[in-house]
Order: structure tokens, then sequence, then C-alpha cells
């Protein structure tokens, strides 16, 4: 259920933002809140959340704390979709096998 | 941005029936297959699957209420080979992807289907007032993965 986290994570707008913010290339907090309309903490909180649906990363670096995009978060998303396609395929051949016996 | 193309979704499966057969299940029998509960717009309130045969039809899902949610719509009707839909569960048209279905006799009696669910690349070109208007939702979340994967 991860691609169920990753989704949540991403139907904030504000948290989408942050995340964007990322897709330019790892980033500070501080810097991040100089592109998203909220304050530090506000963007510590959105990070929080987007690390727990593996779609960001952290690493100290100095006195910072630089923030990366994480693929793990997308590659569950991916494999949500895939499994939506396989779920419905099998139930089809089930139900089709079934029929053709008749 | 750079537009790479996103690998389109792919599955297949193999049935024991012929290849009419398949079709005829997979379309107008949709109702007694598709597992609603879990891939449905109303979920546990979705009551039953609905594909209008032709081209142009419709294709939704009616709910305990009998309120109807499109899916999307049938683009191309070419029984009992092929069935090229547009895909948008949920959503305006405009944020439809597209999904192919195929059908191939393989020994005898018996049916390839194959499903490439794709055109995800479009909802990661929108601009940027567009993308505001349609922030929720999982299509939200398709447009970021595209945007990510075509990073």
């Amino acid at each position: 259920m991860t691609y169920g986290t990753v989704i949540e994570a991403l139907a904030d707008p504000t948290r989408r933002k942050v995340f964007e913010s990322l897709r330019q290339g790892p980033r500070s907090v501080g810097d991040i809140a100089k592109e998203v309309p909220v304050s530090r903490p506000a963007v510590s909180q959105h990070l929080k959340v987007l690390r727990g649906a593996g779609l960001v990363t952290d690493q100290a670096q100095g006195t910072k704390r630089i923030y990366r995009a994480d693929q793990k978060g997308l590659s569950d998303l991916r494999a949500y979709l895939d499994g939506y396609w396989k779920d419905s395929l099998s139930s089809f051949a089930e139900h089709a096998n079934k029929k053709g016996k008749r | 941005m750079n537009e790479t193309a996103i690998a389109p979704v792919r599955q297949s499966v193999e049935v024991s029936i012929p290849l009419v057969k398949a079709f005829e299940i997979f379309t107008s029998e949709a109702n007694d297959w598709w597992p609603l509960r879990e891939h449905s717009i109303s979920g546990e309130r979705a009551s039953e699957v609905v594909f209008e045969l032709e081209a142009s039809g419709r294709v939704y899902e009616i709910d305990a209420d009998g309120t109807q949610h499109d899916w999307g719509k049938i683009l191309q009707w070419d029984p009992p080979r092929r069935l090229l839909l547009s895909w948008y569960p949920g959503h305006a048209v405009s944020e439809a992807t597209e999904v192919e279905i195929r059908f191939t006799e393989t020994s005898q009696g018996s049916t390839l289907v194959e499903l490439e669910h794709r055109d995800w690349e479009k909802l990661g070109s929108r601009a940027t007032p567009l993308r505001e208007s349609y922030d929720k939702g999982w299509v939200g979340v398709l447009r970021l993965y595209a945007d990510r994967a075509a990073l």
C-alpha cells in the first residue's frame, strides 16, 4: 500500500510544490522556502511527510541538511499502475476460462 | 523540460477461449469480472461497469445511488481484435491517457490479450496555471510521475 502514501503525500498542492522544487536539484530547507509561499517550519513538516512516502531523502552537509528527490516513491506508484492492470486482467482470465469450460 | 518518452504500462494474459468470445467477455460482460471494489471510483459503493459497444461509446461505472462516473470513451472499436480507449476515471477528458487492448488468436481456441496504457507524456507538459487547476487525485500524481520520469 505504499503507493497510497505516495498519492496522499502528493495530493496536497503545497507539498507538491515542495517536491517539485527538488526537480531542479538538491536543496536546503531555506532554499525551498524561498520558492514556496510557506514558512520554513512548514516546509520542514512537508519534507517529513515526503520522506515518509519515499519521495525525498536527506543528507547532512556541514551545518545544513540537503534534500533531494528520491525515485523510490515514484517506483512504488509505477508498481501500483502495473498491478492495477494485472489484477484486472487476471480477474478477466479467471472468468473467461471458467466460461470456456462450460 | 525534457519530454522524454515514458514507458507505457504493459500487461498481457492468455485465456483458453476463442478470439470472438474473449473480446465479448472483455467488453459486453465486463460487469461479471471487473474487480470493481478495488478498481473503481466509488469503491465498495460501485455496483456496475458499462462498456457502450460502439465507436465513441462511453465506459463508466454506476454506484449504489445510480450515479454514473465516467472512466473513458471508446476511441476505436474494432471487434474482435482491438479496442482503443481514452482513459480518465474520475477526471476531466483533458486528463485522458490511452489504453489499447489487443486480442490475438494463439493456438487453437486460445486468445492472447495484451493491454498497453500509454500517453503519460502529455500530462507532463502542462502550463503552470492549468496544472494548478488540476491539482487533485492521482492524475495529479501521475503528472508528477511523468514530470519526474522525464528529468
